[in-house]
């Protein structure tokens, strides 16, 4: 058997050896002409955040001169200050609550017997299916009914906690062997001790996962906060939002459109360099559940 | 000595139930708040839609003396801006999913072979799909203007965004290319989780390259592409940011490039018809729930095939 193999091998070898080489030469080919295809953008988005607007109706790359005017401006002048601080806030508010809710009801579900237990499970993966163009408007009439309008509570309160981290959290506490809990419970912890002082951090991997997965989500957000603080709430604007209003109003002022385009990206862009696996865990997560 | 066989396991019995008790009454109170939220955010806004697109609604609530119609639904069904924003969307979708697919598994099959900085490729083709959707399209706003970088490439001074008989396809374009990357991952996956023997044999076989991948890798790629078909063409049903930006909010020039959620949006942000709004959601929401389940059923029958 192996011999075969390894005869079929040698027999195959020259015109394998001629073909693989044209298989290389192809694949970069392709991977240069897709870097080409991806990082181009980007390489001309950062230039031009750093030119003068003159230069920048230009064709050079090397920005002449070179100047950090856009950048000041945007972050000063054009209050992408206030922006970012209201981007942080939400994104790390809406994090922290889904982290704890999230875990502490993914425990519940994976541990805690209680009657009706599946069949809550199964409204919660049912609400997946519910998609937000259906709830924006009933959304939008009860929170202006509850004056939650232009107001971050009405935010933070409909992304308190989603059913994908719930799901998620279940899912990896299910994974967890029973023994540290049985050693808890001989010990006389109580449920929320043990899900605090045991199962969390044994989580942390998932934990991980979540948070850089949420605060991304909430950071990119555009559709809710143009929903909630789109109308005239100004002061409230997200990076995002803040971002979309620059392109409407100051259509070809690319500098600046450039450099708040980065300052909307760069956070994200600095997490998932230090983060990367949890990305690539998260979304291998998303397909299982798929 | 049978009554006291009988009386030992009662007490036991009692203290079960009592742990049984505790246990779900802390079961209860770690579901309450996540249970709420769904309730309030999710399921009642489907009733609560549902009920909104029956009425007359404006900014100010339910008209005054208005009585339940399928007024709201007689107007869509007139309505040819309505007509429009569908036609987009599932043009859109038609477009950009076999776009996306295509581009995906290609970069998919290139990073799987044994390249150099495979690990950084991935990552870079798969950064776009995580940046924001605001700051890629100002981005892509600014490459295709008509004196941008794609045009000074090209030679041409299109308006891509700004021309109704590109706008809608230059949308696809940036789609595309954003997420693609994501598409990639889960063909990488994929791709890695079939067995290398299945490729040792067709080495040994001598089947070229090119028929190695037609006739192995791309049937036992199936799930993966049904898998990428719901999820991405789900996703592509509800565009909306993208659009959005384009076009400065307008759904322009000439309803290029409005969508069915943006409709939606339109209705009740910009003309105050909120019921209106709500049954062009339902309208959506049916459509995709259709969809969703046409899809299901053909995964499930290729799967048991």
């Amino acid at each position: 058997m192996l011999q075969t193999s390894v005869a079929a091998a040698e027999h195959l070898g020259p015109p394998r050896a001629r073909s693989a080489i044209a298989r290389r030469i192809v694949l970069y080919v392709l991977l240069v002409a897709f870097a080409l295809l991806f990082f181009t953008p980007f390489v001309w988005t950062i230039a031009t955040s750093f030119k003068t607007l003159p230069d920048s109706a230009y064709f050079n790359l090397i920005p002449h001169p070179f100047t950090t005017e856009a950048w000041k401006s945007v972050w000063n002048d054009y209050d992408f200050k206030r922006y970012a601080l209201n981007s942080l806030f939400l994104a790390i508010t809406v994090t922290l609550l889904n982290l704890f809710l999230a875990s502490l009801g993914g425990y519940a579900f994976a541990r805690l017997r209680f009657p009706g237990r599946e069949v809550l499970f199964l409204i919660i993966l049912g609400t997946l299916m519910i998609p937000d163009q259906l709830r924006l408007i009933p959304v939008f009439v009860m929170l202006t009914n509850w004056h939650l309008i232009g107001n971050f509570s009405g935010y933070i309160l409909i992304n308190l906690v989603t059913a994908v981290n719930l799901f998620f959290m279940r899912q990896y506490f299910l994974t967890i062997p029973r023994d540290f809990e049985e050693a808890a419970k001989l010990d006389g912890a109580g449920y929320f001790k043990t899900y605090w002082r045991i199962m969390l951090p044994l989580a942390g991997p998932a934990i991980a996962a979540l948070a850089i997965l949420q605060f991304q989500g909430t950071w990119n957000d555009f559709f809710w906060p143009l929903i909630l603080f789109g109308q005239g709430s100004e002061h409230m604007y997200t990076m995002q939002l803040g971002l979309a209003q620059l392109t409407f109003t100051y259509q070809s002022l690319w500098p600046q459109l450039m450099a708040g385009s980065i300052m909307a990206i760069a956070p994200i862009l600095v997490i998932f360099l230090v983060f990367q696996r949890f990305f690539v865990s998260g979304v291998t997560a998303a397909g299982i559940k798929g | 000595m049978t009554s006291a066989t009988e009386t030992a396991p009662a007490p036991k019995r009692g203290s079960l139930f009592g742990t049984r008790m505790r246990e779900a009454g802390w079961g209860y109170a770690f579901v309450l708040i996540p249970m709420a939220v769904f309730g309030l955010f999710f399921i009642y806004p489907l009733v609560y839609g549902v009920y909104i697109s029956f009425f007359e609604w404006g900014i100010l609530g339910k008209a005054a003396g208005a009585t339940a119609t399928t007024q709201n639904y007689t107007t869509l069904y007139h309505d040819p801006v309505f007509h429009r924003a569908l036609r987009n969307t599932f043009e859109f979708a038609l477009l950009v999913v076999p776009l996306e697919m295509a581009l995906g598994l290609l970069v998919a099959l290139v990073i799987n072979a044994k390249i150099r900085g495979r690990a950084f490729f991935r990552s870079a083709f798969y950064f776009p799909s995580i940046a924001s959707s605001a700051a890629i399209t100002t981005i892509a706003i600014f490459i295709l203007n008509p004196d941008g970088l794609l045009n000074r490439i090209i030679g041409s001074d299109q308006a891509w965004f700004g021309d109704s008989s590109t706008a809608l396809y230059s949308v696809v374009g940036l789609n595309a290319w954003t997420t693609s990357g994501t598409v990639m991952l889960f063909y990488l996956a994929a791709l890695q989780s079939i067995p290398t023997d299945v490729y040792e044999a067709a080495a040994v076989d001598g089947t070229g390259a090119w028929r190695t991948f037609w006739r192995i890798t791309f049937p036992l790629l199936k799930p993966a592409h049904f898998f990428v078909l719901v999820v991405f063409g789900i996703g592509a049903l509800k565009v909306f940011d993208q659009f959005y930006i384009v076009s400065q909010g307008t759904g322009g020039p000439e309803y290029s490039t409005l969508s069915a959620v943006f409709y939606i949006y339109q209705e009740a942000f910009k003309s105050a018809n909120f019921g209106v709004g709500a049954s062009a959601g339902v309208v959506l929401f049916v459509a995709i729930f259709l969809l969703t389940l046409l899809q299901r059923a053909t995964v499930g029958r290729a799967e048991v095939g």
